[in-house]
């Protein structure tokens, strides 16, 4: 018996002689506790929340140019996107619509990764500047963020610290929302370089966070404040950094990247292996370009998704250049039947002429976005276009630092920086053609050269919103508007799904 | 045993652990026969209730190696020690029986039923009871019935057949059944109940061979399942597999060819009529024709579904061989199994191989049972948008799109596939054809499945075993991607392919001991134990662009592609230690008691929550064996109660903490560099703790007319504690990879279940029996944990949202929450009087309720929505019904589910007057057409800038109980026909028995339904059960079988 015992016992350390370890870390990742120790951890931190900009198609890969763009009265949507068309018409019955949910919630996992950086970054031991700087780019990339919730979703909620499950914050006014972003703006202006080394160019700079506050203020219409953070750039120490490129065009082209016009520029490569947008597959590689230029190209080499308006050639045929010419930016904005002047026989449209490709049929008067196409250095588009956006223009911190100047009643002040703009394209200067405008004429006339010089580009809605020009009457241009409810459609429905998760959330008016 | 035998035994022990560990198989050694010697003969014959003769019956001489079995005639011929001893008797399927010799030498015997029978044995975790013994909820499911259903899995073929046992199956191949025992009683992930075969953990999905079954028992309350402790939280199955038996060697052969068909299909418009209606819509809108369909010239036509339908085909084919003798039996079967789908390119095959053993030698008793199956699966890409779903695309696609044309072909798709275009005819539907041509994804699942055991009897009444289990599955899934769209606006891809391997082992370590003692009338038995487990995955993946093709055809392997490389691949591991016990006490077969606990470790929590204990107790009476009860016709009554604490560990490995996602990157710099990033991508919650599932279950069991007529009865209530959620979170957190893990409150699961059985005492050539079972099932939200604070009012939030549905406290799980439809406008008075539409709303819309601000012109929007219905059915019922004449048999099967409603998103999409083909039943309101549901027909998207109609638009809502229906139905599951050739037919030739069969399975529903099958699995198996999102229907099978017997 006391053998048979033996036995068992023995059997039972035999058994208990296997590798039991319950505290067996995960092979797979590290934890957040052993993370953010070093300037290393710091710089990832940060790399991931400018990930954000490729992550799915909800921002600046796609869509956040249709909420700018294809909304407004420049656009339309001319594809098969029945929702994206609907959307884009006003007719929106479905509050969880992906093309209005996921880029909140990307614009959101952007402001989660900031939020990781602002938090955790401030306790690493590590060099002191640039643990400031990166905080800084943090927050202006979260300011990035939050501009865009607030333009497009007016009363975005708050969150300034990594998110809890139980997080139940509520709306912000719009007020408060533009008050933060001001607030981060402020904060990474004081941390952040006037420029980088070569192999950092696409970080946010000092010069980016001036002219994203002063977009701030005059969206808010605080023209003394946005004069002040526009002046940096116009007349202070970046006055030296920036200046407008001699070819209007070269601010659409692969080849003359990060120029001294780009303020902020997304830089995009193109990656032939990606297989995924979602940038948090471990398994698979992503997407680093950017897939507007498929969408936005004419058939059959785009899926022409989104097409501009016709009117929008006539407002640049009202003027022509100080030689006689048409106004250059109208064939780099648009491939239409006379992108070159010569017309439908001579436009090219990707390698072959406009006149070949469509001839009378129904594309014949059809009028497509140019300025994120690749026409220039190819025939075809794909999901991965490696043209980087530039998100600001010097020219659009001038025209907006004119507006400012305007708007708080320097209307005189304005004019020379109108004028270089216009003189780059070779047009008279205003100070010329139309000298002693009234406040209510120069801003009319600045909404007129606003579209000149960044139609298409993704500021038309803010530009629009912020005139308080949004209303029905918009249908003369735009049929689309006809369904425009003044007091609801000015922004989107905040996702039915977070309104139906958190009771502190109410929904924007009207909807 | 003598010390001198002591080294020979122990040597034993050790080589069967390293065996079981090695999990090799065991070759059983051929037990000995005994001498005697003064002998007689005893012969007789042995037959089943209604007289016909049994062969193959084990006799026995107890407590020696004596034995044989009856022959084709049910005679047997046994020789014995003179006058006495006791004759064993033992047949699959029926109930032992002994009968002392005392002298004779003819004994004949007639043997009962098991499923009649209360002295059958149930296995019932760890130990065997005898049936009348039981004292928790234990359900017995029968082979016999299980078998005569075409089941790709063990679990798709419980339909109907258990009370509480809900089963909601699929039609693909290789598809596995969802498996709920007594109601839902956890949100996230796997609801599915615990399966032990042959005491190791492992779940019989498509890779285990269903022929191998012998028997199955359901432990549903808290007592019986709680020897499993954390894991049991969601019902046990405990599956035995089929064992040699005394005699032989037995061959057995079967083969059966099945045909099968979808029955049902969406009746779609043909091109004539789709350029009719289409037109119409695009007029009605104001919209210009699409170019194509106002150029259509009538020379395609084409109907998607006859191109992805076809005409199904199962094989199936098994061959046993067993036998045995009094100290040793095996069994070897091999199965093959063929499964050619009803879908294009969707096939599925399975081969399996088991040796069961078990040898005899003095005290310890060796056993081991081990399957090997190899198993495939083939199928195009599925999921994910870039797939679509073929039961939504072959009815949304537009006839006037050919399949194929050379005319089509671009560089874009070199197939020349038909799909849409937004300037010939605009459509997303996905050509499934050409995604079953361009795409593949083919799994091959290895697997290895098996146990050892080493018994050792220490004293009489006290046995030590070891078990080893093993599960170990080396799994190899290739997914190619030739060039080509099937689509409009597919992002045009190189050519590519992925090679994933991945190898899952599970092991097991147990150690128990069982008791047995009666001290007069008190009679104690139980188990005591400890068991170990470890669980993990690991798999590596490579992957390559650009397949090199010479001639049109691919090469596929990684080397012979030439773009870029990719790879990955992880490791998940966790480990589960146990104490286990049970005591089973019976005083005078009068009064019986069942006390149960188990205490799980498990490595998936943090340190502070791994460790959970799970008591229960179960008390029963039997009535019937009292003095003072005296009903004749009561032949056994037994009342039953029991209390208990179940766990459920629905992890993954670490998920109890936050980790770092590595995989986002940024470009910076003029060379446009990819750089690394790091970030928290996935909330996690700290403090996940076990789920607790409290159990009361109260019933009787009853025997009436000396148990011809048989009744079950069950009352429970179980509330689960601590529920783990995936908590869908608001979008503004940033959450990504999945809704976290949180433990959010409370369940309530309360139902009756009834199971009746009549079987007559015919003694004629006409037998049959019966059986049905009713259950019902409630389920409830008790809390919700903290789901955050409403700051206004300070109370917590009492739901969580999913697709349509809500999760709401006080109501059932999943239940729908969309805006009220309230028929169709018929004229402008109408609209004016609503108001709330009046602002797009024309005679022929869609009229929704306004809850919020009714009667004002406040618009129709999110918040009038309301509940709307509840997934789950009210009452589900099965009924068998087995009949014999002589040699002709008939069986049937119903099962009927009622009172569920059904989300019908297939329908959804087909009725909205987008981009889709129209239903041949489509009927629009026109002011001449008014009796109609359907709202005027039009275009409810924006065309090429000029908004649509918003009154089309707002027919569509898809958060509307338009799409809603009742999905009640009831199902002839299986009917079979068979015929039992005569003994003599062919006994020249060897052959014992013979039988062939017919069988249709699914032959009709009866439902009101109008989607292709009730019977969906859901969109999310737990908060959205009801959603028909393109579920692959169950097939219409018929099948022709033959078996043998050797």
């Amino acid at each position: 018996m006391k053998r048979i015992i033996n036995i068992i016992i023995f059997s039972l350390i035999i058994l208990a002689g296997c590798k039991r370890d319950f505290d067996e870390v995960n092979p797979n990742a590290p934890t957040i506790a052993s993370f953010w120790k070093t300037s290393d951890d710091a710089v990832k931190g940060v790399n991931a929340v400018y990930g954000t900009f490729y992550r799915t198609a909800g921002l600046y890969s796609r869509w956040i140019y249709y909420h700018g763009t294809l909304k407004s009265d420049e656009g339309f949507g001319s594809g098969g996107d029945g929702g994206l068309n609907n959307l884009v018409s006003f007719n929106q019955t479905d509050y969880n619509l992906p093309l209005t949910a996921i880029t909140w919630e990307t614009l959101y996992v952007g402001v989660f990764r900031a939020n990781q950086v602002i938090a955790y970054v401030p306790d690493i031991e590590m060099d002191p500047v640039l643990r400031s700087r990166v905080i800084a780019e943090a927050k202006f990339l979260r300011a990035l963020f939050y501009f865009n919730l607030t333009l497009y979703y007016g009363r975005p909620p708050i969150m300034l610290s990594p998110s809890q499950p139980e997080d139940v914050p509520r709306n912000a006014t719009t007020a408060e929302a533009y008050a933060q972003v001001a607030k981060d703006l402020n904060e990474a202006i004081r941390d952040l370089p006037a420029s980088y080394p070569e192999a950092e160019v696409g970080r946010a700079t000092k010069g980016a966070a001036y002219a994203l506050l002063g977009k701030t203020y005059l969206q808010q219409r605080m023209y003394a404040q946005a004069a002040d953070a526009f002046a940096w750039l116009v007349t202070g120490p970046g006055a030296s950094i920036y200046s407008l490129v001699d070819n209007y065009r070269d601010n659409f082209l692969v080849t003359t990247e990060n120029n001294p016009e780009s303020v902020y520029e997304i830089q995009f490569n193109e990656n032939l292996a990606e297989n995924t947008d979602d940038d948090v597959r471990e398994d698979l590689i992503n997407n680093t370009g950017t897939s507007i230029a498929q969408f936005y190209a004419p058939p059959p080499v785009g899926f022409s998704d989104g097409a501009a308006r016709r009117w929008l050639i006539d407002e640049f045929l009202q003027e022509e250049t100080e030689t006689g010419q048409r106004d250059p930016r109208l064939s780099a904005s648009f491939l239409y039947s006379h992108t070159d002047p010569a017309g439908p026989s001579a436009t090219m449209i990707y390698g072959e002429t406009f006149e070949s490709r469509y001839g009378t049929g129904p594309n014949a008067n059809g009028v497509w976005f140019r300025k994120f196409l690749n026409d220039h250095w190819k025939n075809t588009e794909g999901f991965r276009s490696p043209n980087n956006y530039r998100l600001i223009r010097y020219a659009d911190v001038l025209l907006m630092y004119a507006e400012a100047l305007n708007g708080s009643g320097s209307t005189a002040e304005a004019y020379p920086f109108v004028d270089r703009v216009r003189q780059r394209a070779g047009l008279p200067t205003l100070s010329e053609s139309k000298p002693n405008l009234g406040q209510q004429a120069f801003l009319n006339q600045l909404k007129h050269e606003r579209i000149l010089e960044l139609a298409g580009e993704g500021w038309r809605w803010a530009d629009l919103l912020r005139w308080g020009d949004l209303s029905p009457a918009l249908a003369v241009r735009d049929p689309e508007f006809t369904n425009f409810v003044v007091g609801r459609h000015e922004y989107y429905p905040i996702p039915q799904r977070d309104i139906d998760l958190n009771p502190n959330l109410t929904q924007n008016p009207k909807y | 045993m003598s010390k001198k035998n002591l080294p020979k035994s122990f040597f034993w022990l050790v080589t069967v652990i390293l065996a079981g560990m090695a999990c090799d198989a065991y070759s059983a050694p051929l037990g000995n026969y005994g001498n005697y010697d003064s002998q007689m003969i005893v012969t007789g014959k042995v037959s089943d209730g209604s007289g016909q003769p049994l062969p193959g019956v084990s006799v026995r001489l107890k407590g020696t190696n004596t034995g044989g079995v009856t022959n084709a005639s049910g005679v047997y011929s046994l020789t014995v020690p003179e006058g006495t001893g006791t004759l064993v008797f033992s047949f699959v399927g029926y109930a032992t029986q002994e009968i002392p010799v005392s002298n004779r030498t003819e004994i004949n015997v007639t043997l009962v039923d098991d499923a009649q029978s209360l002295e059958g044995v149930v296995v019932i975790g760890y130990q065997t009871v005898r049936k009348r013994d039981l004292t928790g909820s234990v359900g017995v499911v029968s082979t016999e019935n299980t078998e005569r259903i075409v089941a790709r899995s063990v679990p798709e073929a419980l339909q109907g057949l258990s009370p509480g046992v809900t089963v909601r199956n699929g039609g693909a191949p290789g598809q596995e059944a969802v498996v709920n025992i007594r109601g839902l009683s956890t949100f996230y992930g796997n609801a599915s109940p615990l399966y032990i075969i042959d005491g190791m953990y492992a779940d019989p999905n498509t890779t285990i061979n269903p022929n191998d079954v012998e028997s199955m028992q359901v432990l549903k309350d808290a007592s019986a399942a709680a020897i499993y402790g954390s894991r049991a939280a969601n019902g046990v199955i405990i599956i035995t597999t089929k064992k040699g038996r005394e005699g032989g060697p037995k061959i057995e052969a079967s083969s059966r060819v099945s045909i099968a068909n979808l029955p049902k299909r969406y009746e779609m418009m043909d091109a004539r009529q789709y350029v009719t209606t289409n037109t119409s819509a695009y007029q009605a809108s104001g919209f210009p024709i699409q170019p194509a369909v106002a150029a259509y010239n009538g020379f395609v036509n084409t109907n998607w579904a006859d191109e992805l339908l076809r005409t199904g085909l199962v094989q199936d084919y098994n061959a046993t061989i067993s036998g045995g003798s009094a100290n040793a039996n095996y069994l070897i079967s091999a199965g093959y199994f063929d499964d050619k789908g009803t879908l294009l390119a969707r096939d599925f095959d399975r081969k399996s191989f088991r040796v069961n053993t078990e040898t005899k030698r003095g005290k310890f008793k060796l056993g081991e049972n081990l399957s090997i199956t190899s198993s495939n699966n083939r199928t195009p890409q599925l999921g994910g948008d870039f797939a679509g779903n073929p039961f939504y695309d072959m009815f949304a696609s537009v006839p006037i799109i050919p399949v194929r044309s050379d005319d089509l072909i671009s560089s874009g798709n070199p197939g020349g596939w038909g799909y849409g275009s937004a300037g010939a005819v605009n459509t997303y539907a996905r050509n499934q054809v050409a995604l079953a041509n361009i795409t593949s994804v083919n799994s091959n699942f290895n697997k290895l499945l098996g146990n050892a055991f080493l018994d050792f009897e220490i004293l009489t009444g006290l046995t030590y075993r070891f078990n080893a289990g093993l599960e170990t599955s080396f799994d190899r899934t290739k997914n190619i991607r030739r060039e080509g769209s099937w689509y409009q606006n597919q992002s045009p891809e190189v050519s590519r392919l992925t090679d994933n391997r991945s190898q899952f082992l599970s092991y097991l370590f147990e150690h128990t001991v069982n008791f047995n003692k009666d001290f007069g009338k008190h009679s104690f038995n139980g188990v005591v134990g400890y068991t170990e487990q470890t669980v993990q995955t690991e798999n590596a993946l490579g992957g390559r662009l650009n397949l090199a093709q010479f001639g049109g055809n691919y090469f596929t392997t990684i080397n012979s592609a030439t773009g870029a490389m990719s790879s990955s691949g992880e490791l998940r591991r966790h480990l589960i230690n146990s104490f286990l016990g049970r005591i089973n006490y019976n005083y005078a077969d009068r009064y019986l008691a069942t006390f149960t606990f188990r205490s799980d470790k498990d490595s998936r929590f943090s340190p502070r929550y791994r460790t959970g204990n799970f008591p229960s107790a179960a008390l029963a009476w039997r009535l019937s064996n009292e003095d003072f009860f005296n009903i004749s016709w009561i032949s056994d009554l037994k009342l039953r109660g029991s209390y208990g604490i179940l766990g459920s560990a629905n992890l993954g490995a670490y998920e109890f903490t936050g980790f770092l996602n590595q995989a986002p990157s940024a470009v910076f710099g003029t060379g446009q560099a990819v750089v690394n990033g790091a970030t928290q991508a996935k909330l996690v919650s700290e403090s996940l703790r076990w789920e607790e599932k409290r159990t009361t279950n109260l019933g009787f069991d009853a025997g009436f007319l000396e148990n011809r007529l048989t009744a079950s009865f069950e009352a429970f209530r179980a509330v689960s504690k601590d529920v783990l959620v995936g908590q869908p979170l608001p979008f503004y957190l940033g959450n990504l990879l999945g809704d976290p893990l949180v433990n959010i409150g409370s369940i309530e699961n309360k139902g009756l279940e009834l199971e009746v059985a009549y079987r007559p005492a015919s003694t004629g050539n006409f037998k049959w029996n019966i059986a049905a079972n009713f259950s019902v099932i409630r389920n409830k939200v008790l809390e919700l944990g903290s789901l955050g604070i409403d700051e206004e009012t300070g109370e917590q939030r009492s739901y969580i949202a999913s697709g349509n549905t809500r999760t709401q406290i006080g109501r059932a799980v999943g239940e729908y929450y969309v805006l009220r439809t309230d028929g169709i406008f018929q004229n402008q008075a109408e609209i004016n009087a609503h108001r709330a539409q009046a602002a797009y709303a024309k005679p022929g819309d869609i009229r929704y309720v306004n809850y919020v601000n009714g009667g004002t012109d406040d618009d129709i929007n999110d918040r009038d929505r309301v509940f709307a219905g509840s997934p789950w059915p009210k009452f589900t019922s099965g009924l068998q019904f087995n009949s014999s004449y002589k040699n002709f048999s008939l069986s049937l099967q119903l099962y009927g589910s009622f009172g569920q409603k059904l989300y019908n998103d297939v329908l959804r999409e087909l009725d909205s007057y987008g981009y889709s083909n129209y239903r041949t039943d489509v009927n629009p309101w026109t002011p001449s057409n008014t009796n109609t549901t359907f709202p005027r027909l039009g275009v409810a998207y924006a065309v090429n800038g000029v908004p649509a109609d918003r009154g089309i638009t707002s027919n569509t809502r898809g958060n509307s109980d338009r799409w809603i229906e009742d999905g009640s139905f009831l199902r002839l599951r299986n009917v079979e026909f068979a015929y039992t050739l005569p003994d003599k037919a062919f006994s020249r030739i060897g052959i014992t028995n013979a039988r062939v069969f017919l069988s249709a399975q699914n032959l009709f529903t009866i439902t009101g339904y109008s989607g292709l099958d009730p019977d969906v699995v859901g969109a999310n198996v737990n908060l959205e059960p009801g959603v028909d999102n393109g579920n692959y229907p169950s097939s219409r099978i018929v099948s022709f079988g033959l078996g043998f017997g050797f």
